[in-house]
């Protein structure tokens, strides 16, 4: 049973900037803080894990809802707890995430996280809420080809298993998202949750093809655009030559004369993804790399209705 | 066209590179910096990519301009414009016309008190920083300031010399050609017709006339004496009247204090009056008309030798110089007697051509050499020449000639010379001709001139006397060898033999050679200074091309209008403010929103 650690005063990391969460550890410990202060400061518990099969008390939180307030102990005890259950079919939710050349890239090293790193701790995180809802959650990682599956599992040493395999996570080369999504399909047997975890600084028509195969098996599909805080506003010296990491196309140009044209694009890119997504059942949320993990996490896991 | 009060200032147009540098400079090599992002990049840039070019290449064109704007304001550009009440430094040359015709009176005053009137107008707009030259008849550019220039028109008197007005436009541009500021030249003048030349002024051209128009004019143009000298029983003149009136005139010559003979006479007409004898020696000879609007032409002088003819007495058997003595004592030029021997050497004055013999060369000059004179006869030339063009023979063609040889030093005494050799001399009493007075020695005997240098030869030659000339104020005289002094009444020139004299003044100049007067010159206005009728406008604008001729009055309001310049510094300056202006606009805006 998941006990929160009730003492007062103690710093929610899930609200925390993520480069200072990264420096209070490794991946385990931060995560496991991570998520703590996410679900503590839950005001509803996640739409998934409360089923119809009793499994264990908990302590009451607030926003828990009052339906699975157990009376009993309550009027025995006055003490109130919550009823969990255990759900007859466990949700299996695959996590694809992009590990591009583009992804290991930073604007800021000293202070913002690079975008692989950011994702690291966040899937390492989404996969730790999953399971601890019973949830079995693989893991596929990309950049132009397929570079690790990890199937769906439900137990707690699984996930540790996907910390490991997130640890040893190295920037690749291009970016090829379709065959790693297709892999999704011989993973999930069931519907399902798809997590797509990327930069998204690849070809989008043939990501959003197969994110809508996805859509069109019955998976609930989630797509998580990572962005550095130097990709959405153009900085830079006087003059110079930006090269793509990925294919080295280059251009040469004075940042602060086309950092309102650049803001632009950047808005009508992101707003094609979101409608393109809208348009097809898929969730999308932005997310640049100094934004808080428990912010992210939030609104990854709320209804679809709330998604931004 | 556009001038600069400090050109050195134009070097700093190169810092108008400086933009241009900056923009080739800055394109070189800019730092690669690793972005995943940059298909947005190639998306943005590809839809603003040319507008972005244009908008650099138009800051750069801005920020060229401005720094030209500035640096060109700095050098002070100035451009011609007419109407402003100040000008630049300049440079004027302010020709006036002080020739006879201005001293034509005209409504009770006479026009170059006109002419100095309005060019001290002229002046009084100069300022300290303008270079000024004064320009007048004499044809001497006198430079000074406003007031020394005034102070020599306030003593400007009519000159007796001609003034040729395109002469006078083109001297002035030689004069502004040694000046580096801009220039103008300003001619004042009574514009008459007969002065107009033409001139490609090298300036802008103010040209100022009277406005009154110019009054009929008779004035004397030339007085013929005929052969010379005249005799005790006196001569015969015709003096010619010139101008441009209508009315007959009473003409009046005298010889010395002499009294005067008078008849009417006309514009373009000839007087002929008969001058009495008068006792020998050299006389004035003054022709006067009654006083008219213009005075300088109603009197003329010329010389006049009065001596009894030569007592000639010739050989018979060299048959030209027979049958031209023969006439001559006919006419009473000369008459037979002991004082000339001609064709062989006499006792006293002698005519000597060359023996027929060549043998008799030889005791012909030890004669010579005998009586002391300073020439003898030399080799014989066979060689086909000319006789210089001069008074006494004209034009000869010359196919023998003897080579005459000065056995003294210098050459003094040739009368005329072939082909730059002496071929008449005159050494103490004695003429040697080199060659024979026959046909076939020389064309001068079968010539029409034969006659009168004949006379010329044996009236004033062998007397002695060389020269009656005569010419214009300021025409150069060549002075025959023998001259060593000229006289005009007290004045004195010491000169030199063969070398050249301008008379400045109107009157008879005696030249002598010692204690002897062997010649004269008669020094009178050009006649054509009677013709006072004024040119139009429109020929003096033809001739004079870019030239404006206005009334005198109205010159001095546009002197120095054409260097009257418009200073551009405050427009470029505002033109420099604003294009600053729009720079900073540009950039900012361009800048936020590319």
């Amino acid at each position: 049973m998941y006990r929160p650690d009730p003492s007062p005063g103690r710093a929610r990391l899930d609200l925390l900037d993520p480069m200072e969460v990264s420096k209070l550890g490794g991946l385990e410990i931060i995560t496991e803080g991570v998520v703590e202060g996410f679900l503590s400061g839950l005001h509803r518990s996640p739409r998934r894990g409360f089923s119809a099969e009793f499994a264990e008390h908990r302590m009451y939180q607030p926003g828990d809802d009052l339906r699975y307030v157990d009376w009993k102990i309550l009027g025995r005890n006055d003490w109130l707890y919550v009823k969990q259950f255990e759900e007859e079919t466990n949700l299996r939710a695959v996590i694809v995430c992009d590990t591009s050349r583009s992804m290991a890239w930073t604007g800021s090293p000293d202070t913002v996280l690079p975008k692989m790193d950011y994702a690291r701790r966040l899937i390492a995180a989404l996969a730790l809420v999953l399971i601890r809802q019973r949830d079995a959650t693989g893991l596929i990682t990309f950049d132009d080809d397929v570079r690790t599956v990890t199937p769906p599992r439900a137990r707690l040493s699984h996930w540790r298993q996907l910390l490991g395999v997130l640890g040893s996570l190295e920037a690749g080369q291009g970016t090829a998202a379709e065959p790693a999504l297709r892999r999704v399909i011989g993973q999930l047997r069931r519907r399902g949750l798809v997590v797509f975890v990327s930069d998204l600084l690849l070809d989008r028509t043939l990501a959003l093809k197969a994110l809508r195969f996805l859509r069109h098996r019955g998976h609930q599909v989630l797509v998580i655009h990572i962005m550095d805080p130097a990709e959405v506003a153009l900085t830079g010296p006087n003059e110079a030559r930006f090269e793509d990491p990925e294919t080295h196309a280059a251009v040469v140009l004075r940042p602060r004369d086309w950092a309102g044209a650049y803001r632009d694009t950047v808005r009508a890119v992101v707003s094609e993804w979101r409608l393109a997504c809208r348009r097809h059942g898929i969730a999308y949320h932005r997310a640049t790399t100094d934004t808080p993990f428990g912010v992210v996490l939030r609104e990854a896991l709320s209804p679809p209705s709330r998604s931004t | 066209m556009i001038g600069f009060l400090h050109p050195w200032v134009l070097a700093g147009l190169a810092a108008a590179a400086v933009p241009i540098l900056l923009h080739l400079l800055a394109r070189r090599e800019p730092p690669t910096v690793v972005f995943p992002a940059v298909r947005y990049l190639v998306t943005t840039t590809r839809e603003h990519q040319r507008r972005l070019k244009l908008q650099h290449w138009l800051l750069l064109l801005v920020r060229t301009l401005l720094i030209a704007a500035v640096v060109i304001a700095a050098a002070g550009p100035t451009v011609p414009m007419r109407g402003l009440p100040g000008h630049v430094p300049s440079a004027l040359v302010l020709i006036v016309d002080n020739s006879p015709s201005s001293g034509a009176v005209v409504g009770g005053t006479p026009q170059v008190k006109r002419l100095v009137a309005a060019a001290k107008q002229v002046l009084d707009r100069a300022t300290p920083e303008d270079a000024l030259w004064l320009v007048t008849a004499d044809g001497i550019p006198r430079r000074g300031d406003r007031g020394l220039l005034g102070e020599l028109l306030d003593s400007l008197k009519i000159s007796p010399r001609r003034l040729e007005l395109g002469n006078a436009i083109t001297l002035a541009g030689e004069v502004l050609a040694t000046e580096r500021r801009a220039g103008e030249i300003v001619l004042l003048t009574d514009l008459q017709a007969s002065a107009l030349s033409p001139a490609q002024p090298a300036a802008p051209l103010l040209v100022g006339r009277p406005e009154v128009e110019a009054p009929g004019n008779t004035g004397i143009g030339a007085i013929e004496t005929g052969a010379q000298p005249w005799s005790a029983e006196g001569g015969r003149v015709a003096i010619t009247l010139v101008g441009d009136s209508g009315n007959a005139v009473p003409v009046s010559a005298h010889l010395g204090t002499r009294p005067a003979r008078q008849a009417l006479g006309r514009v373009d007409g000839t007087v002929n009056l008969i001058i009495p004898g008068s006792p020998s020696g050299w006389w004035t000879l003054t022709a006067e008309l009654d006083p008219d609007e213009l005075r300088l032409d109603d009197l003329r002088v010329a010389a006049v030798r009065v001596a009894p003819v030569a007592r000639v007495r010739w050989d018979s058997t060299s048959r030209y110089v027979a049958a031209a003595s023969e006439v001559l004592a006919a006419n009473r030029r000369i008459v037979r007697g002991p004082d000339v021997t001609v064709g062989r050497l006499g006792g006293g004055t002698s005519v000597v051509q060359p023996p027929a013999d060549p043998a008799e060369v030889g005791a012909l000059n030890r004669a010579l050499a005998a009586r002391g004179v300073g020439w003898s006869y030399g080799n014989l030339s066979m060689e086909t020449g000319f006789s210089d063009s001069g008074s006494v023979v004209g034009r000869q063609r010359v196919l023998r000639r003897y080579q005459l040889q000065s056995t003294g030093s210098g050459r003094t005494g040739v009368l005329a010379m072939v082909n730059g050799s002496p071929w008449i001399v005159r050494g103490g009493n004695v003429v040697l001709l080199g060659s024979r007075l026959d046909p076939s020695w020389t064309d001068l005997p079968v010539s029409a001139g034969f006659m009168p240098f004949m006379d010329v030869l044996l009236n004033r030659l062998a007397r002695g006397e060389v020269a009656l000339d005569h010419g214009a104020p300021g025409d150069p005289v060549t002075l025959p060898d023998l001259v060593t002094e000229v006289r005009q009444g007290e004045r004195v020139w010491g000169v030199e033999g063969g070398g050249i004299f301008q008379p400045g003044e109107t009157g008879v100049y005696y030249l002598l050679a010692g204690h002897d007067t062997v010649g004269a010159i008669s020094v009178n206005s050009d006649p054509r200074e009677s013709r006072l009728a004024r040119a139009s406008d429109a020929q003096a604008r033809q001739l004079w091309k870019g030239a404006r001729v206005l009334p005198l009055p109205q010159t001095a309001d546009l002197a120095f209008s054409s260097t009257s310049r418009g200073d551009l510094r405050g427009p470029l300056l505002w033109m420099a403010l604003l294009v600053g202006m729009v720079e900073v606009g540009m950039a900012s805006g361009w800048r936020r929103r590319p």
